[in-house]
Formats: structure tokens, C-alpha cells, sequence
């Protein structure tokens, strides 16, 4: 037998309490069968259950027939596929409802438990297909957005930089100092490496958006690693104390490199948006892993978020500040990472204080 | 043709391309001061306090910028009062190749017009024949 929750869930109305007792002595083991003796109370179940999929309503009912009790809710409930049960030879009024759409199918009085079966299964059917397709609109319309923003930032974040260079070369050509050629070619460096950056994101944003995720054994101590290999650089570079502590006494779980595009972006945050003046610069990454769930905090001393960005840093080309060169990429592919590991991220900041993202992934 | 000295805002959240900017700006030889700015909140500070009455002012403003854009710097330059605004000329830049953000330039008053970056001799030269 189904569990509960598998069922499908039906509703049944009719103003004869004998049929409504009847029906769910029939079908209460095929389904879950919720009843209301006439329309108002079958709004009310409708709003309780807000998951009940098919409706069959007797058509002659006291108050209003079957088709006008469709006709109202469909404003209100149009997800629920609607069948209409009817003794009466009124076929002319049925033929209609069917017609406008109010109705997927009727079923004659007295009823065969096959009809009603076969009845409710397409009913069910013809549900589930309606909210898929729901759902892959909602998900077409979010890709359409995003491609529109994509391609508004394409034009700045891409050119913007081959734009610089094409500057400076001009400007080159006209100098005959060579310091000054010098310091231009370090220039179109810097300009040409935040494109590269740029570019790297977006491989990263597609690899979390279409790649599949590969679960495997994650040894942080690994993981951890090879961070520092990269970020040592930094850390000296920069003058930024490095501090890592892992503690993980259990297997963990996860997608390697859904993990890594969450480190690298918050770690390369945290080194970046350091305050100028800071003579003990800080970067702490904490790993700890305990009961299936793995902690990490990266928190830094450094220039921190406004209070009135820090609700938008997750979206996509959002930048709070102009002190650095950011892409307005990276936190938002740490939250689309996340969304594939089923983690989540809370962020704390002061303004010259530091910022501190702290990161929960079950592991898989 | 006079050759009248100007003084010169660069706002661009670029660092590169301020000084591109105020190199080229340079080169022109017309230049009496040049001020960049790479955050627009600055720059409209800077305008607000300049003392008055001040020369003959070009501002560049770059359009995409983070925290205050270029739309939102020239919405606010609006807003000041007659005598700061006056001898003040604003000119928009930017990568973008977005027929909105260009058709957006045109509906303000205040901007003179929408210039491709990056700025080069030859389209400094244009702005400059009209001052």
C-alpha cells in the first residue's frame, strides 16, 4: 500500500451524506479522500489542503450545481483538476462546462468504482504534468532573467577591461619614457587578469549550474591544503595573517568542487576587501565537522559590508563597494553552490570591523 | 581659437581608466586641474563644495560603477543648486553597448552627451572644440 503522503489526494462533494460515505468507504485505500457535505465546506478543506489535487462534486446540490461551485473556485484553486459527477440528463449545461473549461471530465450517476478510478488517475495525471510545467516556466523565466543580466554585464564586465587596454596602448604609443611604459605594461596586467577572473567565474557559474554534482568522501585537511597553497601567496603579498584550524573527526560527504567554488570565493574575498590602513591584517578559516554537518566560518578584520547592501550581496553583478575590483559574481555562485548541497549561508559584518560568512553543509 | 584652461572631474570606479583618463586630459594641454574620483559619492561631495564661482568644468562620468551608478551621480548633480551647476559640463562614458543605457544619456538635461570609452585624443579633441 501507498504511505499516506504518496497518495493522491482527492476531495469529494455531494450534499447526500449517504454518497459521500459511500465514496470514501470505496476509495480511502486508494487515496486520500477528504469530503465536504456541501460548497462552502468543500472551500474550507480546499484551503486546509492546499495539496489535494482532483475534485469530483455531485452536479444537483441544494445551494448551487456542481458546475457553478467549478466555475467560482477556479479563480482561487486552479491547480485542482475538476470532474463532475451528474445523475440528471442536464447534459446540454455539462456539454458547456466542459467547453469553458471548468470541467475535465464527467462521470454519470449512479457511478462504477472503475470509472471513478480510471477517472481520477488521468485526473492525476493531467496534475502533475499542469505543475511541472509550472514549475520549468518559472525555471525558463529565472534563465531568461538571468541572461539578460548576463548579457548587460557581458558588455561591461568583458569589455571594460579589453576597453583599458586598448587606452593605455593608445597612450603608450605616444610616450617615449620607458618607466612610464613600464608601469603601463603592469597596468594592462591588472586589467588583463580581472578579465581572466571574470571569465573563470563564469566557467565556475555554469560548471554549478549545469554540471552534475559528484558526491564523494571530502577530507578537509586536503581541502584545506591546497587553499593555503594559493592563498599563502596572498597572505604574504598582502601582509594578511593566514589562520586555519580544521577539526573533523567523522567522514563528511560532499561535491568537491561545489566545495572549492565556495571556499575560493569567500577566501578571496576575505583577503581582498582588507582595510588599508590595518596594521594586523586577519583571514581565520575554521572548518569543524560533527554530526553530518560541516561548519565553515571565514571571517576577516577588514573593510566589511554597509548595513543597507548586505541583503543584496548574494545577487548576481551586485558589487557594495568600489574599493576593490569584484565581478559581483563570486557570492552568488557561492549560494548557487550551496543550493546543489543543500548548505546555507549567514553573514555578519561591520562596517571597518570585518565580516564573517559562516557556512552549514549536511553532508551527503 | 582660445585656448581657455578648464578644470577636469573624472568619476570612475575603474583605477585604470582614471588615469587613463587624466592622462589623455593631459595630453590635451588644456587642463588647469584634474580630479579623479573612483566612487561617485566623492565626486558629487567635490561638487558640492567647490567654491564658487568656479571655471569652466568637464566632468566624465563612467556609467556602471557600484554604490552610486552614473545615472544616479547625474540625478543628484541635478539636484544642486543653480550656481554650482552653472559653467559645469557633464559628459557620460562607458563600455556599455546597451541601446537603453545610451538612450537613457539623451533624456538627461544636464549631460552633454555619451561618449564610447576609452577616452582617446581624438575624442577629447571633439568635446574640447566646443569649450
Amino acid at each position: 500500500m501507498l504511505e499516506q503522503k504518496d497518495k493522491i489526494k482527492v476531495l469529494y462533494i455531494d450534499d447526500e451524506p449517504n454518497n459521500l460515505i459511500s465514496f470514501k468507504a470505496s476509495f480511502r485505500f486508494d487515496y486520500t479522500v477528504y469530503v465536504a457535505n456541501n460548497t462552502d465546506e468543500a472551500v474550507v478543506q480546499l484551503r486546509q489542503h492546499p495539496d489535494i489535487s482532483v475534485i469530483l462534486s455531485d452536479q444537483k446540490m441544494p445551494d448551487k450545481t456542481g458546475v457553478e461551485f467549478f466555475e467560482e473556485i477556479r479563480k482561487e484553486f486552479p491547480n485542482p483538476v475538476r470532474i463532475l459527477i451528474t445523475g440528471y440528463a442536464d447534459i446540454e449545461s455539462v456539454i458547456n462546462a466542459i467547453n469553458r473549461g471548468h470541467v475535465y471530465r464527467y462521470i454519470k450517476k449512479p457511478w462504477l468504482e472503475e470509472d471513478i478510478k480510471s477517472s481520477i488517475e488521468q485526473a492525476y495525471k493531467f496534475y502533475i504534468t499542469t505543475a511541472m510545467l509550472a514549475v520549468k516556466n518559472d525555471e525558463l523565466q529565472k534563465a531568461y532573467n538571468e541572461l539578460d543580466k548576463f548579457a548587460y554585464s557581458a558588455t561591461h564586465d568583458m569589455r571594460g577591461p579589453i576597453l583599458s587596454v586598448l587606452g593605455i596602448i593608445d597612450l603608450a604609443k605616444n610616450t617615449d619614457d620607458i618607466n612610464e611604459t613600464r608601469a603601463m605594461l603592469d597596468m594592462m596586467e591588472n586589467a588583463m587578469q580581472k578579465l581572466d577572473n571574470y571569465i573563470q567565474n563564469l566557467h565556475d557559474y555554469y560548471s554549478i549550474r549545469r554540471g552534475e554534482v559528484a558526491i564523494a568522501e571530502i577530507n578537509f585537511e586536503d581541502t584545506v591544503k591546497d587553499l593555503s597553497d594559493i592563498y599563502e601567496v596572498s597572505s604574504k603579498m598582502s601582509n594578511v595573517r593566514f589562520v586555519k584550524t580544521v577539526d573533523q573527526q567523522e567522514t563528511f560527504r560532499s561535491d568537491d568542487v561545489s566545495l572549492k567554488i565556495i571556499l575560493n570565493n569567500l577566501l578571496s574575498n576575505a583577503f581582498k576587501y582588507q582595510r588599508k590602513g590595518n596594521t594586523d591584517r586577519l583571514v581565520e578559516l575554521k572548518v569543524e565537522v560533527s554530526k553530518g554537518m560541516a561548519v565553515i566560518t571565514v571571517s576577516d578584520n577588514g573593510i566589511g559590508i554597509p548595513e543597507n547592501s548586505i541583503n543584496q550581496i548574494f545577487n548576481m553583478f551586485y558589487r557594495a563597494t568600489s574599493e576593490e575590483v569584484g565581478s559581483g559574481f563570486g557570492l552568488y555562485n557561492v549560494k548557487d553552490a550551496l543550493g546543489k548541497l543543500g548548505g546555507k549561508i549567514d553573514v555578519s559584518s561591520k562596517q571597518n570591523e570585518g565580516t564573517t560568512f559562516v557556512v552549514t553543509i549536511p553532508s551527503k | 581659437m582660445s585656448q581657455e584652461k578648464l578644470n577636469f572631474i573624472v568619476v570612475d570606479d575603474s583605477k585604470l581608466d582614471c588615469f587613463i583618463a587624466e592622462k589623455i586630459i593631459q595630453n590635451s594641454g588644456r587642463a588647469e586641474k584634474i580630479n579623479t574620483f573612483q566612487q561617485a559619492t566623492d565626486a558629487l561631495e567635490h561638487v558640492k563644495n567647490l567654491p564658487l564661482p568656479h571655471g569652466k568644468t568637464i566632468i566624465f562620468v563612467d556609467i556602471q560603477m557600484p554604490v552610486m551608478n552614473g545615472f544616479e551621480f547625474v540625478e543628484s548633480f541635478e539636484t544642486l543648486p543653480d550656481e554650482t551647476r552653472e559653467a559645469i559640463s557633464i559628459y557620460m562614458l562607458s563600455s556599455s553597448i546597451n541601446e537603453n543605457d545610451i538612450a537613457r544619456v539623451r533624456g538627461y538635461a544636464s549631460v552633454k552627451q555619451f561618449l564610447n570609452k576609452p577616452l582617446t585624443n581624438n575624442s577629447i579633441a571633439m568635446v574640447l572644440e566646443q569649450f
